[in-house]
């Protein structure tokens, strides 16, 4: 066991895990954050992305010890059900999801993307999600929706 | 269809965002593995890793002395209990005539273990990661016997036995049509084509893995299964009647958001047979959440299909007979929709819009050592259209006809509507060639050479296929129950049994419920997934809409005439003359009137409560055509789809957005069995090679950058008072054909000519296509 001390969503966290535990279990098991999801064990479909220091990590790949002195965001700080971020409202306006479970991994890789390119090509925007599985939607409306969020943050920051 | 009433800009019609969103968007969602009781416990399941293997003893000795071990059961202690074996396919009988067999799937394997990843032992401790521990240390003496994954092998003379009772694996078979009148309509044929289409077996692969979460009331004697189902009753059902053997009061199913379904997650699984048992049998909450090598070994698997087809055609190009032979790998046990699928649903459809009367069907399903085959979308119907769209391109490419053309020479003409097919099945609607025509123009059909000279000039081979077809929906269950609620506290609760996965039912719905009460969207709650507030079919085969739908729309109508006495006791009017509008009665004439929700709020308990059933007059036929293009490196062989167009019948729409998101993210995964999927089992070992994500290739972002998808309206279904027809399954069997002509066609292009139909089997992977080039010269 070791103590763990990061910050979620920007509060900080002390959690006690096991050296073996992923940072998603702990994200999921010890803080409830269950908004980020499993869907494979081999970390191949991006349903567990999450933001560790701003740049887009699957959280089944690395440790929880490993998170130590890290600002990890996940899709539960980008905004709530009654106040949407942009990027979860351009999801919603683009119909960029259908059954949602890969949806917070797309919203959160999609977050990464933005953050090292505001204003991201086509080309670049299926770079950054293709190693986000999704099999409902067919991809098309959540390269919109990631488009739009680019044009709704950049607007933010005017 | 409400768009000129106060709040008819969120009735049906209409692209109003959904209202599933902000949640799932949020984090929110509550997917199976999202709910953890007090006191949980883990189960995990130790499968055989063996394709075929006697199970000669298990020793779980050390394993239950391990930290956390709560329980471990096996086949045998299960059989001791009384638990019997989920049912299998009895319905059809085998091809020489004696009674359809199976081998007696046991919730955990009794004795033989017949696919590898079978479930042979299951382990519940107080976490996961000790139930894993305790897995490693079940020692499980198995003898290894010869096994068959194949149809092929499976058939061959002397093949290993799946099953005693089935000494040649064929656990059923079907003839349907005629042989004799093929056969004459074969002899005086101008053209004959045939070809052999291997329909490989896929993955359904919804990203949310199964899961359940099983808890024991012990004062009721109660289990509750909170699990990721598009069947909830049916789960409870199959569970209680023939595996527990308990009254059905003794079960409840809820289910909360749903990870994808696609099929995958209809009906009862072994594994909801053992957490049921095991909550009952610990008398505490257990947990199973499958993992992803989990759902590739032991998830149905979908499609499997070997066909030899050959068509029939007259010198002007008018089809005279279809023939098919068909074998279907069911796996290691011949399930009811497996079987059902491949011998009767997809041949409900094989003759698709065209106007063929005589055929010829020799369809048989197969056991081998593989994991059982069951619903993956489309079931049964992508495998018959493929078989045809593919036998309508080498007739046109041997007659020198458009391919186009020749599929319009032959298809049903809206005058000969309801038109019969040879399968008995009866199509309501339809305006094929119109269909057809208009895809063509949205396609740009009369550019494509121009197009293609482009590609060439850039060393591309570019090549267009056409896809022109219907499906059937509806399970044949056509009658649902809905409850309507209206609350005192101001808002309307509906009920439905069908069960979302992700096509926005609740949105739908909540059109449908606007439409009728003329209220903000934001007062209707849909409300799906508990056995004990109703129980129905569920959603399955593309049918929530039209059933459900439609149930909605009467029980919201009744909800309003029932309420409307209420208004005129309470008016002190009469009946005839209350009226509503908005959230509104008045007495006509007056300025007198009460709101809904007050009028709800005094009444004795609160509410108007209306439990109504509908029932809707028989199944949908949407249809469509698809036109793809794609270009090929010849260099590696690798296939880009450049265009994408279809135009889709799909009677009236609620809610544009959803119903385009059905039809393109369907069409995905249709363009996924045709470039990339395929389940792949080493056939000599019998084990599973695409075991992971790694190495069962799923659609990724970069497969299509456009659709141009278009819905017409104009041809409403007869069989149900909203004029809907089914569409969750569409795009995925028009988009598989559609694809892999446009390849046919470019290596026809590329110089293999009338060989190229014959050059590829799907998956179109970049090393088969590049092999199919290199035959140019030979």
């Amino acid at each position: 066991m070791s103590t763990v001390q990061f910050a979620v969503n920007g509060t900080p966290v002390s959690a006690e895990v096991e050296d073996q535990k992923l940072l998603v279990e702990v994200l999921r098991d010890t803080l409830g954050l269950t908004g980020t999801h499993v869907g494979c064990d081999t970390s191949q479909c991006g349903a567990c992305t999450v933001l560790v220091d701003g740049q887009a990590v699957k959280s089944c790949t690395m440790l929880a010890v490993q998170a130590a002195g890290t600002q990890v965001s996940t899709v539960e700080g980008m905004g709530r059900a009654d106040a949407l971020g942009p990027i979860q409202q351009a999801f919603v306006d683009c119909h960029g999801l259908q059954c949602g479970f890969c949806t917070p991994g797309m919203i959160m890789a999609t977050a990464g993307l933005l953050a090292e390119h505001p204003n991201p090509t086509d080309d670049q925007i299926v770079h950054a999600l293709e190693g986000n599985l999704c099999r409902c939607t067919g991809y098309v409306n959540i390269v919109a929706a990631v488009r739009q969020a680019a044009t709704a943050l950049a607007a933010d920051k005017r | 269809m409400s768009t000129d009433t106060k709040y008819g800009r969120f009735g049906s019609g209409h692209s109003v965002r959904r209202i599933e969103d902000p949640a799932l968007v949020a984090g929110k969602g509550q997917y199976a593995d999202d709910v953890a009781p007090e006191g949980q416990t883990h189960l995990v399941f130790l499968r055989s890793p063996y394709a075929h293997a006697k199970i000669l003893s298990i020793d779980a000795t050390d394993a239950r002395a391990m930290p956390g071990v709560v329980a471990i059961l096996t086949g045998d202690d299960l059989v001791a209990a009384g638990v019997k074996p989920l049912p299998v396919s009895t319905n059809f009988p085998r091809p020489d005539g004696t009674p359809g067999v199976s081998p007696p799937r046991h919730p955990l394997a009794v004795g033989t273990a017949r696919y590898v990843g079978e479930a042979v032992c299951a382990i519940v401790a107080e976490t996961r990661d000790q139930a894993r521990a305790a897995r490693d240390a079940v020692f499980v003496d198995y003898e290894e016997l010869p096994c068959v994954t194949s149809v092929t092998a499976a058939t061959a003379p002397g093949a290993p036995r799946v099953w005693p009772e089935a000494p040649d694996n064929f656990a059923a078979g079907m003839r349907h049509g005629s042989a004799e009148a093929a056969d004459a309509a074969f002899a005086k044929a101008a053209h004959v084509v045939e070809l052999t289409l291997e329909n490989q077996r896929l993955a359904p692969a919804s990203i949310e893995p199964r899961g359940v979460l099983g808890t024991y009331d012990a004062a009721a004697d109660r289990i509750t299964l909170r699990m990721s189902t598009q069947m909830p009753s049916g789960v409870r059902d199959t569970l209680c009647d023939a595996v527990l053997g308990i009254p059905r009061e003794k079960m409840r199913v809820t289910v909360g958001d749903v990870g994808g379904g696609f099929g995958m997650k209809t009906g009862a699984y072994t594994e909801d047979a053992v957490i049921a048992f095991a909550t009952r049998h610990v008398q505490r909450p257990v947990k199973w959440i499958a993992e992803r090598s989990e759902e590739f070994l032991s998830a149905v698997h979908g499609r499997d299909l070997l066909s030899h087809a050959s068509m029939a055609l007259d010198a002007d190009g008018r089809v005279l007979a279809l023939r098919v032979k068909s074998l279907a790998n069911v796996g290691a046990y011949a399930t009811p929709t497996g079987v059902a699928i491949q011998l009767l649903i997809g041949p409900w459809v094989s003759t698709s819009i065209y106007d063929i009367q005589t055929i010829d069907f020799d369809l048989r399903a197969v056991l081998t050592n593989a994991c059982p085959t069951g619903a993956y979308r489309g079931a049964g119907r992508p495998e018959a259209i493929y078989t045809i769209e593919r036998l309508m391109d080498a007739a046109a490419r041997k007659l020198g006809m458009d391919p186009a053309e020749l599929r319009k020479r032959n298809m049903i003409r809206p005058e000969q509507m309801p038109y019969k097919n040879p399968m008995g099945q009866t199509y309501d609607t339809g305006a094929f060639a119109s269909i057809t025509t208009q895809a063509q123009a949205l396609a740009d059909w009369n550019g494509f050479e121009a197009r293609a000279a482009q590609s060439k000039a850039r060393g591309k081979v570019r090549g267009r296929g056409i896809a022109s077809f219907l499906e059937w929906t509806g399970g044949n269950v056509f009658t649902e129950r809905v409850t309507v609620q209206v609350s005192g506290d101001g808002y309307i609760e509906i009920y439905s049994a069908t069960q979302a996965m992700g096509q926005g039912i609740a949105t739908t719905y909540a059109q449908l419920a606007v439409d009728v009460f003329n209220v903000p969207i934001e007062k209707i709650r849909i409300v799906q997934g508990d056995t004990d507030r109703g129980q129905g079919f569920g959603s399955a085969g593309s049918r929530s809409l039209f059933t459900g739908g439609s149930a909605v729309q009467l029980a919201s109508r009744q909800t309003i005439d029932k309420a409307k006495e209420l208004a005129a006791d309470e008016l002190e009017a009469g009946v005839g003359d209350i009226e509503y509008d908005a959230g509104r009665f008045s007495v006509a004439g007056t300025d007198r009137g009460i709101d809904l929700f007050e009028l709800a709020a005094r009444q004795g308990d609160r509410q108007v409560f209306v439990d109504a059933t509908n029932t809707v007059e028989g199944p949908t036929w949407p249809n469509g055509c698809h036109i793809c293009e794609v270009e090929i490196d010849p260099d590696t062989g690798e296939v880009t789809i450049d265009a994408y167009a279809s135009v889709n019948d799909v009677g009236r729409v609620v809610n544009p957005t959803i119903v385009r998101g059905q039809l393109d993210g369907g069409a995905v995964q249709g363009l996924g069995q045709a470039l990339c999927e395929q389940i792949v089992y080493d056939p000599d070992s019998g084990q599973l090679l695409t075991g992971t994500l790694m190495d069962y290739a799923l659609p990724r972002v970069d497969m299509v950058r456009t659709f141009k998808t278009e819905m017409d309206q104009s041809v409403p279904c007869k069989n149900n008072p909203l004029g809907v027809k089914g569409v969750g399954e569409l795009g995925t069997i028009g988009a598989t054909p559609a694809l892999v002509n446009a390849v046919v066609d470019a290596l026809a292009r590329a110089g293999l000519g009338e060989r190229a139909a014959t050059a590829v089997q799907m998956p179109l992977t970049p090393e088969r296509v590049w092999k199919a080039l290199q035959q140019r010269g030979a």
